[in-house]
């Protein structure tokens, strides 16, 4: 358990250590959200733009079209839209989703749920921080190069990403960026797992942990092994961009290669599935904990959960190569990964099991976060089963690299992450800030998002299905496309829909800081070891040590007096 | 009016594009290749089971979610599905997941994909082949002519221009010049990615004529949904009428120094 | 469980400083693992390119002579066993400048092997197999350049030797060190005289 006690500083007095240059795992937290959330918007923007090219080919993109785009008249042009989608992907991925579940509720979450007083390494996680800053300036500033960022898609393939495909500096800004940003969260990785092995408050076994510190504790595995896989790749583009290496350089147009491109598909998806796992295994954890939460019961078979959790993880790491079926593996390879890839849908089943089970002869409270943790099951299961499809190696030939394949990994990496967020923020919010967000906004937001992602990501299967493939400007150009034109729309209408109503939740998340009602020790009404301590959590949250007693989902208990749940320092009742 | 002709008016402003019906708009490209419905049906197979474990997810979210909501149902039961019984259910599930949907579609995939997409025809007399080498943003195609050896001055080259005959195997040998492309026949539901440095291969027959897309389907740079050739589908005589005239205009197009025409590679056989 | 709140309570210093090794210990750990993940695919990524070529090294290419390279391996042993020395007495500061020093003979020797290599006229950019020398040679001596830099603040750290935790960090860049020695080891074996 806790191997030793960490000494109480005291709070950082001046501005600059205190909110800007803090080692307090709380305030890292929140940095990582703010970061998160002005990178959500910067690619929910791009989104807008990419969906309006589609919907409406050579129009002007409305208001801020002639601002950006003048030379066009104020329509995206060609380049420009292969640059957005790169890096609407790239954002979203690296610079949105990740710090907001693994930065920010990774960093707030895990020493509050474990009982430490921070993280082990508090200097490290501050490091970690300030490099994904210099990360995500490296990144911005790649924008303003002559000839523009990155434009070879989120995976940047080699040889559209060397410099045969783009020659621009733009592409060894993103990788030199991806680097950085590889490093910073490996060193925030290194931190949550000794932070989870060393600090858990005494008494608390593994099993003991809640659902959220065990997703971010495989996550944090995950990214310490895969992310310096990723690093190499990106680092031998590098090479072979600057100092004419020629690792992936093959066929005529390399003068002297003997190098391989797909070499680089590897290595990139090596990382790349158990990067979908990464980001999705957070919110599985958040899930499952708000949902016995909510229904104010244990968690269904938490152990088993957990167990499930951790199968997909080690299954994760040896089913990449279904990304690479059209590259014409070995006969006997692509079966394997096909074979291995179904075995996922196992543990993905047993918990999906569980979480039903755990809402079964509950007493659902539908506030904003259950309706969001509510959500994400509903749209994991959606996710989660069109992924088949895309596992079998003969409909992959055909759907393979079309709008099908965007909508389902949209489905699973960004609905379910994005509505897991959403569950993680509303949940969190009092014991971050002090306060309560408005419920009946929250609600808004929840069902103008659900019915706008709804909207767009299953008409993005639609005309997958139907045959129109990714990353094209003008997908009309192509007679059997063209009967797609009113679904593309209304995937564009659902769009601009779910985007207004994030509106909803940036006033409320603003307007909460400061002029939110205030909220008590535990508005929840949970047991967990975050809500025995006052809201806002204190600088270095515990003054004693607590003792783990029980479970982190003890309610409902019938031997319980007075309330339905118990604190995990109480002893069992 | 139903809510599709409603949206068609005001939304799209177009109530004539109502006429089209909302299935018809879902639904993939003709299906021109005789092993083009093995994908298709798998596709609803896949769809019919994964539908069923859905609507199941969905009844007990909501149904749960109604049947169990506070002001119904005050008092939560305590459990921990950590009994027998709780954790025989929970693995059923799993396990029938496995059996009823894995097992089945991918021993269906795997089937096909071995004896159909994977399994190359023998390479006699009656089969057509084509070199086909992608380039920033087109497709070059390649038939090896009376010769029947690939590289000769005898070879028929084309650019964005594919005719081939139905009926017969057809056997692509796929590269790329630059970047990666990926050459994709949605009509008959297959593609194989274009490598630069690497032969790629894919094979299909083709049962209706006619004129067709050819997608490019992975990125390849600004101009890559510009990357689109056609595919004219002849019939076999047809076909045979066309190679000649194509065979006589050869002799006047392919000049012995013009070493850029000659991008094609000694066939790769599999026999 | 109030057994362990009690145990908490009462922990002496020495277990404290117990617990700070086996915190330092698995952190460690975890980064060697990562570090190992980024030579690994390093190491994937040349087994992909050996095992697929016809020939190896490929048409027109030689293996470079072993004798720069081997001086490396040399230096790079010899430094470890340095630091071995070093850690069974730390208050002895003449192994860790050996290790330095051993170390930046390494450097130096990679540095003329580097411009050996040019000076037979084989650059970077002339094939796969110069880029493998090159690349994965230079990836690992911007390592050791920071496993030096770590080394020189050990040294002039002022309170080496006196508490636990300059102790574990001195372990902790000792086993860095090492890692790095092995990494060269299988890189010469597997490159070189493979």
């Amino acid at each position: 358990m806790a191997f030793f006690e960490q000494e109480i500083h005291d709070a950082p007095k001046t501005f600059l250590s205190k909110y800007v240059f803090s080692f307090d795992h709380k305030v890292i937290g929140k940095q990582f959200l703010w970061y998160g959330i002005a990178f959500l918007g910067l690619g929910g923007m791009m989104a807008m733009m990419i969906r309006w090219t589609l919907a409406f080919p050579g129009e002007a993109f409305p208001i801020f079209g002639h601002f950006l785009f003048p030379a066009t008249n104020g329509v995206v042009p060609p380049d420009t839209y292969a640059m957005l989608f790169t890096l609407h992907g790239t954002i979203m991925i690296f610079y949105a989703i990740t710090p907001i579940l693994i930065g920010a509720f990774g960093n707030f979450c895990i020493p509050l749920m474990i009982g430490a007083r921070d993280m082990v390494f508090p200097t490290l996680n501050m490091l970690s921080f300030w490099l994904a800053v210099l990360s995500a300036v490296i990144l911005v500033a790649s924008l303003f190069t002559p000839l523009g960022g990155a434009a070879g898609g989120w995976v940047s393939y080699p040889t559209l990403s060397t410099l045969i495909g783009s020659p621009g500096v733009g592409q060894t800004l993103w990788c030199l960026a991806i680097f950085v940003l590889g490093v910073s969260s490996t060193m925030g990785a290194v931190n949550y797992i000794a932070t989870i092995i060393t600090l858990r408050a005494p008494g608390m076994g593994y099993f003991d942990m809640p659902l959220t510190v065990w997703g971010l504790w495989l996550t944090a595995v995950l990214n310490a092994l895969f992310l310096p896989v990723l690093g190499a790749g990106v680092l031998l583009l590098v090479f072979d961009r600057v100092f004419g290496t020629t690792f992936f350089l093959a066929g005529a147009a390399a003068t002297s290669g003997s190098g391989d491109p797909v070499l680089f598909q590897h290595v990139f998806w090596i990382f790349g599935h158990p990067e979908v796992y990464i980001l999705i295994l957070p919110a599985w954890g958040i899930v499952s904990d708000l949902l016995a939460f909510f229904a104010r019961k244990p968690a269904f078979g938490a152990k088993a959960t957990a167990l499930s959790m951790t199968t997909i993880t080690v299954l994760s790491t040896v089913v990449y190569g279904h990304h690479m079926y059209t590259t014409q593996m070995s006969p006997l390879l692509t079966q394997s990964f096909m074979m291995l890839t179904m075995t996922i849908s196992i543990p993905s089943a047993i918990f999906f099991a569980n979480w039903l089970g755990t809402l079964w002869k509950g007493s659902i409270r539908f506030q904003t976060p259950m309706l969001f943790a509510l959500g994400v099951v509903f749209v994991f299961g959606l996710g989660g089963l069109t992924g088949l499809y895309l596992a079998t190696v003969s409909t992959d030939l055909y759907l393979h690299d079309t709008y099908f394949v965007v909508g389902h990994f949209h489905y699973t990496m960004a609905a379910s992450v994005l509505l897991g967020g959403f569950a993680a923020t509303y949940f969190w919010f009092p014991k971050m800030f002090g306060r309560m967000l408005n419920e009946t906004l929250g609600k808004v937001h929840f069902w103008i998002s659900m019915l706008g992602l709804n909207g767009v990501f299953m008409g993005m299967m639609i005309v997958g299905y139907a045959g129109m493939h990714r990353r094209i400007y003008n997908p009309y150009v192509y007679e059997f496309l063209q009967k797609l034109i009113p679904i593309n729309m209304f995937i564009t209408y659902s769009a601009i829909f779910m985007g207004f109503g994030q509106l909803f939740f940036v006033y409320n998340f603003v307007y909460s800081i400061w002029k939110g009602p205030k909220a008590s020790q535990n508005p929840w009404e949970v047991g967990t070891l975050e809500w025995t301590i006052p809201s806002p959590a204190p600088h270095y949250n515990f003054d004693v040590i607590p003792v783990v007693k029980c479970g982190p989902h003890e309610m409902g208990n019938p031997n319980l007096k007075g309330r339905d749940f118990q604190y995990q320092t109480e002893e069992l009742a | 009016m139903n809510l599709y002709s409603l949206y068609m008016k005001f939304f799209v402003m177009n109530a004539h594009a109502a006429e089209m019906s909302l299935w018809d708009r879902m639904k993939p490209p003709l299906d021109i290749s005789t092993n083009g419905h093995l994908i298709d049906s798998l596709f609803h197979l896949t769809t019919m089971l994964i539908l069923f474990f859905f609507i199941l997810v969905c009844l007990g979210l909501f149904g749960f979610s109604y049947l169990y909501r506070q002001s119904k149902h005050p008092v939560a039961l305590y459990v921990h599905g950590t009994s027998k019984k709780h954790i025989a259910i929970v693995a059923a599930i799993g396990a029938m997941v496995f059996i009823m949907v894995d097992m089945k579609i991918t021993g269906i995939s795997n089937r096909d994909y071995m004896e159909s997409f994977a399994k190359w025809p023998k390479e006699d007399k009656d089969v057509v082949r084509v070199q086909v080498l992608g380039q920033q943003w087109a497709w070059n195609f390649r038939y090896a002519g009376k010769d029947g050896i690939f590289n000769t001055e005898d070879d028929i080259v084309t650019l964005n221009d594919l005719r081939l005959p139905t009926g017969k195997k057809i056997v692509f040998q796929v590269t790329s010049k630059d970047v990666i492309h990926s050459f994709s026949l949605p009509n008959a539901r297959i593609k194989v990615d274009a490598m630069p440095g690497r032969i790629s291969k894919m094979w299909t027959e083709l049962t209706t004529t006619g004129l067709y897309d050819i997608v490019c389907a992975q990125i390849c740079g600004t101009f890559h949904y510009r990357m689109q050739a056609k595919l004219r589908v002849y019939t076999p005589e047809e076909f045979d009428k066309w190679q000649d005239q194509m065979g006589e205009r050869t002799k006047y197009i392919m000049e012995k120094d013009s070493a850029d025409l000659y991008w094609g590679w000694k066939w790769v056989t599999n026999n | 469980m109030a057994q362990a709140m009690a145990n908490l309570a009462t922990k002496t210093m020495s277990e404290s400083d117990q617990g700070k090794e086996i915190v330092f210990s698995v952190a460690m750990i975890v980064v060697l693992v990562s570090f190992a993940m980024l030579f690994a695919t390093l190491m994937m990524g040349f087994a992909m390119f050996r095992f697929t070529a016809p020939v190896w090294p490929p048409a027109g290419m030689v293996k470079p002579s072993l004798i720069l390279p081997g001086i490396s391996t040399l230096f790079i042993i010899l430094s470890s066993i340095a630091f071995i020395w070093f850690e069974k007495d730390t208050a002895n500061k003449k192994g860790l400048i050996l290790t330095i020093s051993l170390g930046v003979g390494f450097m130096l020797t990679q540095s003329l092997f580097w411009h050996q290599l040019k000076s037979n006229g084989i650059f970077v950019s002339s094939g796969i197999f110069p880029s493998i020398i090159y690349a994965f040679t230079w990836i690992h001596a911007a390592h050791i350049i920071v496993a030096l830099g770590l080394l020189l603040w050990l040294l002039f750290s002022p309170t080496l030797s006196t508490t636990t935790k300059s102790k574990l960090r001195a372990t902790s860049v000792g086993k860095f060190w090492h890692f790095l020695g092995i990494v060269w080891l299988i890189m010469f074996l597997t490159i070189f005289v493979l």
